[in-house]
């Protein structure tokens, strides 16, 4: 089997990756704020539930996490599984572990805004939601950009552990076409793929960083 | 300001650009799992187990077993899907519904009450690959030595046989029984000296050999043998019986001979064992 077709054959699989990738982005970054306001709720019953959470979703392997989404529907409520839930168990799966991630980096992004700041927003009269919206958030997004870029760099390389559920995702191709071949060449050549991908990602998130930077 | 909205809505576009991409293609080449009037037959096969179940140069999945399969649904007029497993956890997916059974190279021996099985159709046995140079020519010789194993494989089950003193003495005469992940990570550590031997199954070990060219040889020492069955949830009787119904008529009627000429290079006509 030539270099280009193992190539190919990658690329399909690479769609599929790239599916989890988008789909988990748009799900978990906007619920990762949604964490981050439980985290940090006046209300501590809330508080301390959220704070739970993320201990449990941090603390324990993703790819329990993802056998657990996926195979609890039946086991808890014997609920029969259909052919697309595994897909959306995997996109659950990612997105509730990295909006947990999320909401602690969205968190520190708030907190490092000075108090100084909400008092001079309160004297000029401004009500809290405008304090957040106008001030607090549009900061909070400049100052957590470079460890949300880690975050989605590692969650590229996170979607081969879609294979602890059989979703077949481009890494677990390659390691099949690896068995096939008997070669270990089609993993790096997954390696490649990941590679360019995240450099990629890694660029355009340094622009996005850039143009947020209007006050420097 | 306004050079970041740009950015950020060009960003957002081609985010919903690919996903639409990849929505698109994943529906042309994904079989239609769900609707029709075909009732399905769903095989859930390690994909990383040639020659029973692989992929193909082409990228398709294919292999004896699955072949098998596919002149059951034939016979049946169901529609086959072919769903790769994570072999780890195909516990979970026979019970949870989401495969109609294992087909693939599914060891009976020592698991019998644990699925409901078909007759067994292939005698397998698990055997010992070496270095063509190494000079080993038989258990004696692998004194001293690390051999590799596949974890969870049938091969480590017969070194480990609480009922087998010949093979735990075996073992216990290696340096280390060492366990890999995958066959490649094994042959490779043969090839670069790290082992001196593999344990593993006949079937692969011949398709592998095949793949790799001279340099390897198997033993003719045997650590034990075993036979292929299919493998259906505990208490499925009905759809057991009606696939080895349909086995028996395609042994009769030849097709299962065809099966067998397509794949004699790698599954050798004599280990099939059902109808005989």
């Amino acid at each position: 089997m030539s270099f280009l077709t193992i190539m190919s054959q990658l690329g399909s699989g690479f769609l599929t990756t790239l599916l989890i990738f988008c789909l988990t982005l748009v799900f978990s970054l906007p619920l990762g704020l949604l964490v981050c306001f439980g985290r940090m709720s006046k209300f501590t019953p809330l508080r301390l539930v959220v704070k739970f959470l993320i201990s449990i979703l941090r603390g324990t392997p993703l790819m329990l996490q993802l056998l657990v989404v996926y195979f609890g529907p039946y086991y808890v409520a014997r609920l029969p599984l259909s052919g697309s839930w595994r897909f959306w168990a995997v996109v659950i799966g990612f997105s509730v572990n990295y909006a947990a991630y999320f909401a602690e980096i969205y968190r520190a992004g708030i907190e490092g805004i000075p108090a100084g700041q909400h008092e001079a927003a309160r004297v000029l009269g401004y009500t809290r939601r405008q304090t957040f919206l106008k001030i607090v958030f549009p900061q909070m997004v400049k100052r957590v950009m470079p460890p949300v870029t880690n975050e989605v760099i590692t969650l590229v390389k996170d979607t081969s552990l879609a294979y602890a559920v059989s979703y077949i995702e481009m890494f677990t191709i390659a390691k099949q076409i690896a068995a096939a071949q008997t070669t270990i060449m089609p993993l790096f050549a997954a390696g490649i793929f990941y590679y360019v991908f995240n450099f990629v990602v890694a660029w355009g998130m340094e622009r996005i960083e850039k143009a947020l930077a209007y006050y420097q | 300001m306004k050079r970041m909205k740009t950015i950020v809505s060009l960003v957002l576009a081609l985010t919903l650009v690919f996903c639409l991409a990849a929505c698109g293609s994943k529906k042309a080449d994904e079989p239609a799992a769900e609707g029709g009037d075909k009732k399905t037959f769903t095989v859930g096969f390690d994909a990383e187990f040639p020659p029973y179940g692989y992929k193909d140069d082409s990228g398709e999945y294919v292999g004896f077993d699955l072949d098998l399969a596919q002149a059951v649904c034939d016979y049946y007029g169901w529609e086959l899907v072919k769903q790769p497993i994570n072999w780890d956890s195909k516990d979970m997916e026979l019970n949870s519904g989401t495969i109609d059974c294992i087909w693939n190279g599914f060891t009976m021996t020592g698991r019998e009450s644990e699925y409901t099985w078909t007759d067994p159709y292939i005698d397998n046995s698990q055997v010992i690959v070496v270095r063509a140079d190494a000079g080993i020519t038989d258990f004696a010789g692998l004194a001293g030595k690390v051999v590799d194993v596949q974890a969870d494989s049938s091969a480590l089950a017969a070194l480990t046989d609480e009922e087998s003193p010949e093979n735990l003495a075996l073992a216990a005469s290696f340096k280390q029984l060492q366990q890999v992940g995958d066959y490649n990570t094994a042959f490779l550590d043969l090839e670069s000296q790290a082992v001196d031997a593999i344990a593993m199954d006949v079937g692969v070990a011949n398709y592998e050999i095949a793949s790799r060219g001279d340099g390897y040889v198997i033993l003719e020492q045997e650590l034990s043998t075993e036979q292929y069955a299919v493998g259906f949830k505990l208490g499925n009787t009905e759809l057991r019986d009606q696939v080895q119904k349909a086995l028996y008529d395609l042994i009769a009627d030849g097709t299962v001979g065809k099966i067998l000429d397509k794949w004699a290079d790698q599954v050798s006509a004599d280990s099939f064992c059902m109808g005989k």
